[in-house]
């Protein structure tokens, strides 16, 4: 162990985390406003294909991650018409979703797997630049990584400091109370979806465009799901969702780490961690009130017709 | 009425894509490293010869275009269209599961295909059973051990390209330490380290290769972390064995890192400035011979496997920062290889514990190497 591979498991969390903090944001918001979205592995399949082939047809990696996460957004409205309109049960839609981004991702991203990219820039932080490019090159990030935590402050202020935010909360625990005081919750739950795919888009984005720069099929290996027990984790809070992100990236860096050294840990077992801690979290806190779930969750809002 | 239509095609959008995905298994190819999904179907290549001499299927485990595995065996196949104008090709990527490759081919055949050519390690035995039924088609299958009177299989010598690989980053390293990046513990992965690691000491005698494994085939994510995690033990070469290298050697050249590449020529472009060099596989030539014996009528089942020497692999060019020395070496212990002056493994060989694996006088051979369970001395990692 020496400076070098402690600051790499650092570094690794960090690069490998983001995509991951960004879609639990995303899930936050969703499932605070009533909506589990277990359709994100097939979101972020889908976003992550179209800003690669994006990227590769125009040169630009910035135009490519505002199409992976406009098409975020755009599969999840998928997903709102389905349970929001059509009052579809929640979890089935959800399968559903996930199932058609396997193959419409593999569609998408046929022509474009081995292409190179111009990947996003990595920029060094400031005063690092000088360093040997063996150390720079582990403390450079791109800008979707210098956003990721005032993103997660963004979400926590959106849902606990706004008019919006407060009405959403409203909306996840009792739909009808909320459209009594005057709210609609069906269009909120379209705001919430919306924005759940527009940061699931910014996570796949960094997981093509930025951090690998390739595209493979089902490259995204479970992180949609991770990301619904990071929620969980995070007891449904953006700040405690950073925690969960950078710990779970963390715990994979610092096994490769030991394997690296020659120790071996079974790599299975490690990948158990996220739902390890999950079940945790709810044994610890699962019968909480402060720390619940939105009572409303999973349901379906039927109206008041 | 407009609201029902809408929900119809939402409803057939889904069912669509369920179809396309078939079981998601990794499958665990010493070669071809194949991904889930997306079974498509035989796409035709136009040809305007009215009367094909003979209609070739040809299908891959993943996309045709990885820079790995299966695009090397791709413009093999397309070389026989180059030497062979008459004949036709359909192919088929993405035919990663036994299921599809047996559809994929019965279509194939019922298209008129006398000869198939399965390029992904769960394509063998969907390809002998069909062999059975169909008499009078020829198979061949890239890389398997089964034979049958019109089954046959072919590959190249993967383990003499790795010595070479490992000679030029034994002569590289500057710490001492080499990465090798691999997605599972199989047998022909462990040949390969091996036969690196022997090419590496044979040049310097304190060369460490240092394994880590991903666990994975398609996880980029964790690729990149993988080679980041070997990168600050002190590595400073890097190699792979998974199916597409492009994110392995894109992280490598990130960090200023030198990096080999395997299985397709094409890895070069990810690296323009520390790449060293890489082996690949050029299958063509054979291939067009073996299509020819089809078509003339003397085509025999031969387990056939060809190397360096032979034109059925090839080293890629040098990086920039190669030095003249170095590349002249290689080319050297080529030409050694060749005349059979250097056997990569002939004994004595002992293994991480001390245990001699191959005694003196001895050679390993090809038929024991699938079942290689053991890392020659100097490897740091677990065989298992």
């Amino acid at each position: 162990m020496n400076l070098l591979s402690i600051l790499g498991v650092f570094s690794s969390a960090i690069f490998s985390g983001t995509s991951l903090l960004y879609t639990t944001l995303g899930e936050v918001i969703g499932e605070r406003s009533g909506i589990v979205n277990l359709g994100l592995e097939g979101v972020l399949l889908v976003s992550a294909s179209s800003g690669f082939a994006v990227t590769v047809i125009t040169g630009n990696p910035y135009i490519g991650v505002l199409v992976a996460v406009i098409i975020g957004g755009l599969m999840n409205m998928i997903l709102g018409y389905l349970i929001i309109h059509r009052k579809a049960n929640q979890l089935a839609s959800g399968l559903a979703l996930m199932f058609f981004g396997f193959g419409l991702s593999a569609l998408i991203g046929k022509s474009y797997v081995g292409a190179k990219i111009n990947a996003l820039p990595r920029i060094a932080l400031p005063g690092l630049e000088n360093l040997p490019k063996l150390y720079s090159s582990l403390l450079s990030f791109d800008i979707l990584i210098y956003t990721a935590i005032p993103v997660a402050f963004l979400v926590w202020w959106l849902l606990f400091r706004t008019r919006w935010g407060l009405g959403l909360r409203a909306v996840g625990e009792n739909a009808d109370t909320a459209y009594a005081s005057g709210r609609d919750p069906r269009l909120i739950r379209y705001q919430a979806l919306f924005l759940n795919g527009l940061l699931a888009g910014l996570g796949a984005a960094h997981l093509s465009i930025a951090y690998t720069m390739t595209w493979t099929e089902y490259m995204t290996a479970g992180r949609g799901f991770i990301a619904v027990a990071l929620v969980i984790f995070s007891r449904w809070h953006p700040l405690r969702a950073i925690v969960g992100a950078l710990l779970f990236s963390g715990a994979v860096a610092f096994q490769l780490l030991l394997q690296s050294s020659g120790v071996q840990v079974s790599p299975f077992l490690l990948d158990t961690i996220p739902y390890v801690l999950t079940v945790l979290v709810l044994i610890a806190w699962g019968g909480n009130r402060r720390h619940s779930a939105p009572a409303s969750l999973g349901r379906v809002y039927h109206g008041t017709e | 009425m407009k609201k029902k239509l809408l929900y119809i095609l939402v409803l057939a959008a889904l069912l669509l894509s369920a179809c396309g995905q078939a079981t998601a298994v990794p499958t665990e190819s010493p070669v071809a490293a194949t991904e889930p999904p997306a079974t498509e179907p035989a796409t035709e290549v136009p040809t305007e010869a009215a009367e094909p001499c003979l209609i070739i299927g040809a299908l891959y485990g993943g996309p045709i275009t990885d820079a790995g595995y299966n695009q090397a065996m791709h413009e093999a196949v397309m070389e026989i269209k180059a030497n062979i104008e008459c004949v036709k090709i359909i192919e088929a990527e993405n035919v990663p599961d036994e299921a599809g490759a047996t559809t994929t081919m019965e279509n194939m055949i019922s298209q008129g295909a006398k000869l198939i050519i399965a390029t992904a390690f769960n394509h063998q035995y969907p390809a002998l059973e069909l062999s059975k039924k169909y008499p009078d088609v020829k198979f061949e299958h890239a890389g398997g051990w089964e034979m049958g009177p019109n089954f046959a299989n072919f590959f190249g010598k993967p383990p003499d390209g790795w010595y070479l690989m490992g000679v030029a980053a034994g002569k590289m390293t500057k710490t001492n330490k080499l990465g090798f990046v691999a997605a599972f513990p199989l047998g022909w992965t462990l040949v390969f380290i091996n036969a690196f690691t022997l090419g590496a000491q044979s040049v310097n005698p304190d060369v460490q290769t240092i394994v880590a494994y991903t666990y994975a085939w398609g996880d980029r994510a964790r690729e990149a972390d993988t080679t980041n995690a070997l990168i600050n033990q002190g590595v400073d070469v890097i190699t792979m064995h998974v199916d597409s290298p492009a994110t392995i050697i894109s992280t490598a050249e990130s960090r200023g890192v030198y990096s080999i590449g395997y299985q397709s020529l094409a890895a070069q472009q990810f690296a323009p400035e520390y790449w060293i060099s890489g082996t690949g596989f050029t299958l063509g030539g054979k291939l067009t011979w073996i299509a020819s014996t089809v078509i003339d009528g003397t085509w025999k089942p031969i387990f056939l496997r060809c190397g360096i020497a032979e034109g059925c692999m090839a080293i890629a060019p040098f990086g920039p920062r190669v030095p003249q020395e170095v590349q002249d070496l290689v080319m050297q212990v080529k030409a050694d290889i060749e005349a059979g002056k250097i056997v990569v493994f002939a004994g004595p060989i002992v293994d991480q514990d001390g245990n001699i694996r191959v005694a003196e006088g001895e050679v390993l051979t090809d038929d024991k190497m699938s079942s290689v369970d053991w890392f020659v001395k100097g490897v740091v990692g677990s065989p298992k």
